[in-house]
């Protein structure tokens, strides 16, 4: 008999994702096992579980998915894990708690494509911000960005300290420059706006942050990016289908496209899927987190 | 590569039950995925993960079951997970806690089958008694009975709790269009003479209806145990009982057996799951639909 593919899927959440256990079993893998409520003081024993029951040949066929909701507590169920392998007992690891890494990497990618066909910049020649930007695809976002080297800063719709204590918290983690504030208000909001060159919406769905009078304070915006594809529109004028459609809505800055979720969940899809089948593809094991996720979007595009 | 067939498994209790995992097996759910200790207030972000992920073809190869014990909170996961569908994304979904819908839908068809066989007489206008009721196949049949147009009567241990569960049946299940009794069961020996069923619904190994209470039942046409371990819940029933003359009463009734109504429960259950997997449309099946089912595989036995 040959030896089956299993993928052990934790989180630390009472439930693991049927999103993504979906995803999983679309992938191929014949055997998926979920860990709910997973603490971070049971991944070292878990993982080294996972590795030493199927002998060398076995782990080849093995791998784990790191789900939930929080990106930290994500990451460092990652730093775990990989700590926690015995070479030639190592398996594969894929983290994308919320979908947040690939849902985010899409985004930024997306963006990034529409900046240089309409507009011939960088990410690093711009100023972005993000709305949402403390809740999973918010962070993501913000950090990618901020990777490939744009001056991001991360807005939340109550708490200033929550914004600046989550920027100086992956600034740390991941090593990028990301800065924090609040808006609450239509004035505030405009403020932010009348300066940015790019907008990552990443609120809940169903929520308008940016309307039409809003946008009209934008002066020098060129891209917009929404991740909400429940009405209405998170950035009033984009269309669900929007890939570098112009946006009307801002009627001062000519030029300014937007991206909307259907372009960003196709991506955010295919990358999903083509990961969890290249887990067990390579010969050596692979740690798959927003880093990899974005070099693979940044192709996709 | 096809996309295979899921089935994703919510209980609030802390395990599903095996029983019900070997069913969605058997029936072609190649993915029978755990949700444990599941609250009512997480279905809704529970159905729309599960919509999202596989495209509209994968989509007619997805669909919940809804485990757990309770017939009440069963139904409202059923109604929550009904209201968080987002058609086209939209996917079959199956509620039978402690198997009480498939349970409940088997006793009551295989006894209105015998009634019409031996008796020539149907539901409508029939004096029903369930005894042991309170609990999840209790409470159902006793629904199933009087939608179906029985006189229905529920009998536990404590008058008290019996009529809560009867109004519970009456204003939750039947919507406030029933009108299910409760009663401690002793005020069981003034109802027995004019019974026409009894279904038996208690713990295993319990017998609820002795020798001599047979005999009090002079016009009994029909009694269904589903205990399968000794003492039989009803005196004159074997396992094996499938329309079988029950000794020593007085009007001829004829006795059905736990063997025979897991035989239809098992049927039922299985069509159900079967259909989930086949259908192209979203369906929403709790004991009403079971019922139906079990109604057809009486009728027409394969």
């Amino acid at each position: 008999m040959t030896t089956r593919s299993v993928l052990h899927m934790l989180s630390p959440r009472p439930q693991v994702s049927p999103f993504d256990i979906n995803m999983a079993v679309d992938a191929g893998f014949d055997m998926i096992f979920p860990h709910a409520n997973v603490e971070p003081n049971q991944v070292h024993g878990l993982t080294q579980d996972i590795i030493f029951s199927r002998g060398p040949s076995g782990v080849k066929k093995t791998a784990i998915f790191i789900g939930g909701r929080d990106i930290g507590i994500a990451l460092d169920m990652m730093e775990t894990i990989r700590k926690a392998m015995q070479p030639p007992f190592e398996v594969s690891v894929i983290a994308d708690p919320s979908g947040a890494f690939t849902t985010a990497t899409a985004l930024v990618a997306l963006v990034e494509k529409q900046l240089k066909e309409h507009h011939h910049l960088e990410l690093k020649d711009t100023r972005a911000i993000v709305f949402g930007g403390t809740g999973p695809v918010g962070i993501s976002t913000a950090v990618i960005a901020s990777l490939a080297g744009a001056d991001v800063t991360i807005v939340d719709h109550l708490s200033l300290d929550t914004a600046m204590q989550i920027a100086e918290e992956y600034n740390r983690r991941c090593g990028c420059n990301i800065k924090g504030t609040f808006a609450s208000s239509g004035a505030s909001k405009a403020w932010l706006v009348a300066r940015t060159d790019i907008i990552f919406n990443c609120t809940k769905a169903g929520i308008q942050v940016l309307d039409e009078e809003i946008l009209e304070t934008a002066k020098k915006l060129k891209v917009v990016g929404d991740v909400n594809a429940v009405p209405p529109a998170g950035i009033e004028g984009v269309k669900f289908k929007d890939s570098g459609a112009p946006l009307l809505t801002a009627p001062n800055s000519p030029g300014a496209v937007s991206v909307g979720p259907l372009a960003v969940g196709n991506i955010k899809y295919m990358l999903q899927n083509a990961m969890l089948k290249d887990l067990l593809l390579k010969d050596k094991p692979v740690y798959f987190d927003f880093r990899e996720a974005f070099t693979r979007a940044r192709k996709l595009v | 590569m096809e996309k295979p067939y899921i089935l994703h498994m919510l209980t609030t209790e802390k395990n599903l039950s095996p029983f019900d995992v070997n069913m969605a097996q058997d029936a072609g759910w190649q993915v029978t995925m755990p949700y444990v200790h599941v609250d009512a207030d997480e279905v809704r972000a529970l159905i729309q993960d599960a919509i999202f992920s596989r495209g509209p073809a994968g989509v007619k190869r997805t669909a919940i079951f809804i485990g757990g014990r309770d017939p009440e909170m069963a139904i409202k996961m059923l109604i929550s997970a009904q209201e968080a569908m987002f058609p086209p994304f939209e996917i079959p979904v199956l509620a039978d806690p402690s198997g009480a819908f498939t349970t409940a839908a088997a006793m009551v068809a295989a006894a209105e089958k015998k009634l019409d066989e031996k008796f020539s007489l149907q539901l409508p206008g029939r004096n029903i008694l369930i005894l042991a009721g309170t609990g999840p196949v209790g409470q159902i049949a006793a629904v199933l009975c009087a939608k179906a147009g029985a006189r229905v009567t529920i009998f536990g241990r404590r008058q008290e709790k019996a009529r809560r569960v009867a109004d519970l049946c009456n204003v939750f299940f039947g919507e406030g269009k029933l009108d299910i009794r409760g009663e401690g069961n002793d005020a069981l020996s003034d109802h027995l003479p004019t019974a026409d069923v009894v279904f038996a619904t208690g713990a295993a190994g319990i017998q609820l209806l002795d020798k001599e209470q047979v005999v009090l039942a002079r016009q009994l046409k029909i009694a269904v145990d589903v205990n399968a371990v000794p003492p039989s819940g009803i005196a004159g029933i074997d396992n094996f009982a499938n329309g079988t003359p029950i000794e020593g009463s007085p009007s001829g009734a004829v006795g059905i057996g736990a063997l025979a109504i897991g035989n239809l429960k098992y049927k039922t259950h299985h069509r159900l799951l079967r259909l989930m997997r086949e259908t192209d449309k979203a369906v929403y099946l709790h004991y009403d639909q079971a019922f139906t089912t079990a109604r057809e595989i009486t009728l027409s036995p394969r």
